[in-house]
């Protein structure tokens, strides 16, 4: 009985008897978290998790582990399904809460999640970059603000925000390579 | 649009996983991946950048009764309808894409033949029901028999699917004027349609379409069609 993301995956593909509960209760709390920090509601993040769930359910036997991790590939489904429902709703999540980002943007919060060699590479990486361009693309990612919300809480120009996270993805990507 | 250009196509790439996309790009992005190759490779590479950082949102136990929710949505939409079924004793494991191919022609037709023999002949208390799913030259494909209110497909030929998309089954009853998803098509060249979704009858197109990742989008076939047939008899003929 598999406990690795991938395993479990590979279960619920199979049809195997309580694949997806054990997958849920595996997993649930993470991805659950990976939905509150984007929608920030437990009704809404409840609703995303949700359709992401009935997603994995339909989509296990398209898991292909040779093209990325199982818990990643989860968290993807998860983080579409809770931005979908946050542009449906207008982005209108609160972002003046104050605590909204201070775990994930903390400098030391990418200390977190170097616990593989991938991990540890994309915060090396993150950590060229400007401070202010390094939490606007956590914001985004974690959080889920768009390009005007980034704008306004780091009391930025929208179109410097733009220009500043299109250049700091490419220099990611060119640090990655 | 979706830029052709690689470099901005990468950088829309990025964002869509980003989430910085407004909803109206978004939903392009969405409707694009499906059939453009390009566009799902640089996405799934920058996911695969920054996975990690899903690491940085606080696990949060959710919310009691979820868990039924979801089951009961599971329950309500996935009617089961495709199985894998264990391999036809006798028959040959499959053999790997590339010998397959110069197999098939010469060895389909017998072996369809021969399967379609063997069912006519087995013993059976309701009229019996098949057809062979024809590609679009004309080679046997699938073999389809209606079994138990249900349907079960064996494959002739199983062949790899293009990657990234999946086979999806569909049936159209005479008079329907669209098709009812039969669901998809698992690897291993063999499944069973469980009853209740269809009732298989005479005259009943079924077809196979090529389609994106989940299946349609749309509920309606949206690729393209690579095998066909329609259940009549099987001691009509």
């Amino acid at each position: 009985m598999a406990l690795d993301p991938a395993g479990m995956i590979r279960g619920v593909a199979n049809g195997e008897a309580g694949a997806l509960r054990r997958l849920y209760d595996a997993q649930g709390s993470r991805l659950f978290g990976v939905a509150m920090a984007i929608l920030r509601d437990r009704d809404a993040a409840a609703d995303a998790l949700h359709d992401a769930v009935v997603k994995i359910a339909a989509r296990a036997a398209q898991f292909d582990p040779a093209r990325g991790e199982g818990g990643a590939w989860l968290a993807a489904i998860v983080r579409n399904a809770a931005l979908d429902l946050a542009r449906a709703r207008g982005r209108e999540t609160p972002t003046d809460d104050p605590a909204l980002g201070d775990t994930a943007v903390a400098p030391e919060a990418l200390d977190r999640i170097c616990e593989t060699q991938e991990a540890g590479r994309l915060r090396d990486c993150l950590n060229t970059l400007e401070a202010r361009n390094r939490e606007g693309i956590l914001l985004a990612f974690v959080h889920g603000l768009s390009h005007a919300q980034i704008a306004a809480r780091l009391d930025m120009p929208l179109g410097t925000v733009k220009a500043w996270i299109r250049r700091g993805l490419a220099r990611l990507k060119g640090c990655l390579a | 649009m979706i830029p052709s250009d690689p470099e901005a196509l990468d950088a829309l790439a990025a964002e869509h996983v980003l989430g910085t996309l407004d909803a109206r790009q978004a939903a392009e992005v969405n409707r694009a991946l499906p059939v453009d190759t390009a566009l799902r490779e640089a996405v799934a590479r920058w996911e695969a950048r920054l996975a990690p950082l899903a690491g940085l949102a606080t696990p949060v136990p959710p919310p009691e009764g979820l868990w039924n929710r979801i089951e009961a949505s599971v329950a309500k939409r996935s009617p089961a309808p495709v199985v894998p079924l264990r391999p036809v004793p006798g028959r040959a494991a499959p053999a790997r894409p590339n010998t397959l191919w110069k197999a098939w022609s010469a060895g389909a037709t017998a072996i369809a033949a021969g399967l379609a023999a063997f069912l006519v002949m087995r013993p059976a208390e309701p009229p019996r029901m098949m057809t062979v799913l024809l590609t679009s030259r004309d080679q046997p494909a699938w073999l389809v028999e209606a079994e138990g209110g249900g349907l079960r497909l064996a494959s002739l030929n199983p062949r790899p699917v293009e990657a990234g998309r999946v086979q999806q089954l569909w049936a159209l009853p005479p008079g329907a004027t669209a098709p009812t998803s039969l669901g998809l098509i698992p690897e291993g060249g063999q499944a069973r349609i469980a009853p209740g979704l269809i009732r298989p009858e005479p005259g009943m197109l079924i077809e196979i379409t090529l389609e994106p990742l989940g299946g349609s989008p749309t509920g309606r076939p949206t690729g393209p069609i690579l095998f066909i047939g329609r259940l009549s008899p099987a001691n009509g003929t």
